[in-house]
């Protein structure tokens, strides 16, 4: 089987979006308004790690928005050490940790739609055999598969993993969400992709 | 590390799958308001002042305050104690040794609270002697609390009242 090559990670830039810094002071002085504007800025990429960390729509959609209340009301305690957005994916992170902690034995999956580019992807049209008999009960059960199998990874092992892995993070972003050094991003990331590993070996071959 | 990348490249493939899942169509258009929303509805309590405060120097009593939200069956249990303890200290008052003697207005209420401090006297020997609020056992001096641990040697509740009449 000819592999093709590997699709590119959506290329991660922390890069100050025009404006922000203006709408950041505003919303630190109460202005709604410019608040709003920063969670459209911020809002797909926050939701995103939240539901690939829970596997659930439901779930991800209230932490989201509560990570962005939070946010907000703790604005004047951003002291500008951090991008505005590192500092917010540090919220979102640390809140939807303390809310896998709580319900540890209770993971209930609600699973996104895969989105019609999906059976083009190089990289996964590799992993469908071309015997299935249709393409989408593969991927479906792909789709079940690799969430449970990140499911079963720890919090932080399961946040490198989605971080990097799937959102195009670098390791020295990593370590500052998570407040850790380099050295252990990048051990955290090792384990669990050989976790990983393991958990999805029949689809690997 | 190069390595490790390539034991792992068909993993990454996979977790590419991860970049397809999709929330519905159109979620992300009323995301926003929802949150400013919250925001708004979060403020009345960011600016009530006084819960905050309290919630910031009393925690305490904001968790207590708490369980009968919780459990509103606590209000009533609260609420009886409450009456069961004023019920007690009515009739543990102090009687009419500061009272002025001979009054006349005070001869009747004398002796109510003689009749009550009777009955509770006879109670008091009915029940369990280690109660904390009954440690009169001079009947003799059933009119005294003696060092009630509730209302101490003077009753906060009753103060002997005098009236000066002009002329004596």
């Amino acid at each position: 089987m000819i592999m093709a090559e590997p699709a590119a990670r959506p290329d991660f830039k922390p890069s100050l979006p025009p404006g922000e810094p203006d709408l950041l002071h505003r919303a630190r002085r109460g202005d709604l308004t410019a608040y709003d504007e920063l969670v459209r800025l911020y809002q797909e990429r926050i939701y995103a790690t939240i539901y690939h960390m829970t596997s659930n729509h439901e779930d991800a959609n209230d932490l989201a928005q509560e990570s962005f209340i939070k946010a907000f009301q703790a604005l004047k305690s951003f002291k500008g050490g951090s991008s505005f957005y590192t500092w917010l994916y540090r919220i979102a992170v640390n809140k939807t940790i303390n809310f896998l902690k709580q319900r540890k034995n209770r993971t209930h999956m609600s699973l996104n739609d895969l989105d019609f580019n999906t059976e083009h992807d190089p990289d996964l049209v590799a992993l469908i055999s071309d015997k299935t008999p249709r393409r989408e009960a593969g991927l479906a059960e792909l789709q079940e598969k690799l969430n449970a199998a990140l499911l079963k990874l720890s919090e932080p092992h399961r946040m490198v993993v989605v971080l990097h892995d799937v959102q195009g993070m670098s390791h020295e972003e990593i370590a500052k969400i998570a407040e850790c050094n380099i050295g252990t991003v990048r051990s955290r990331l090792f384990y669990a992709r050989q976790q990983l590993q393991g958990f999805l070996a029949d689809y690997l071959k | 590390m190069n390595q490790n990348e390539n034991d792992f490249e068909a993993l990454t493939r996979l977790l590419a799958l991860k970049r397809h899942e999709t929330p519905p169509p159109g979620y992300f258009e009323g995301f926003a308001d929802q949150v400013t929303a919250r925001i708004r509805t979060g403020d009345a309590v960011e600016h009530g002042g006084f819960a905050e405060r309290l919630a910031a120097e009393a925690p305490w009593l904001v968790n207590f305050l708490g369980l009968f939200q919780a459990k509103p069956a606590f209000v009533g249990a609260f609420a009886s104690a409450l009456c069961l303890l004023l019920l007690l200290g009515i009739v543990l008052t102090d009687r009419p040794d500061a009272v002025p003697t001979g009054s006349p207005l005070m001869s009747q209420v004398t002796a109510d609270a003689s009749q009550a401090e009777a009955t509770t006297t006879t109670a008091a020997t009915t029940t369990s002697p280690s109660s904390p609020l009954l440690l009169a056992e001079n009947t003799n001096s059933s009119l005294q609390p003696v060092g009630s641990p509730l209302f101490g040697s003077q009753n906060a509740f009753f103060q002997s009242a005098s009236y000066a009449v002009p002329g004596n």
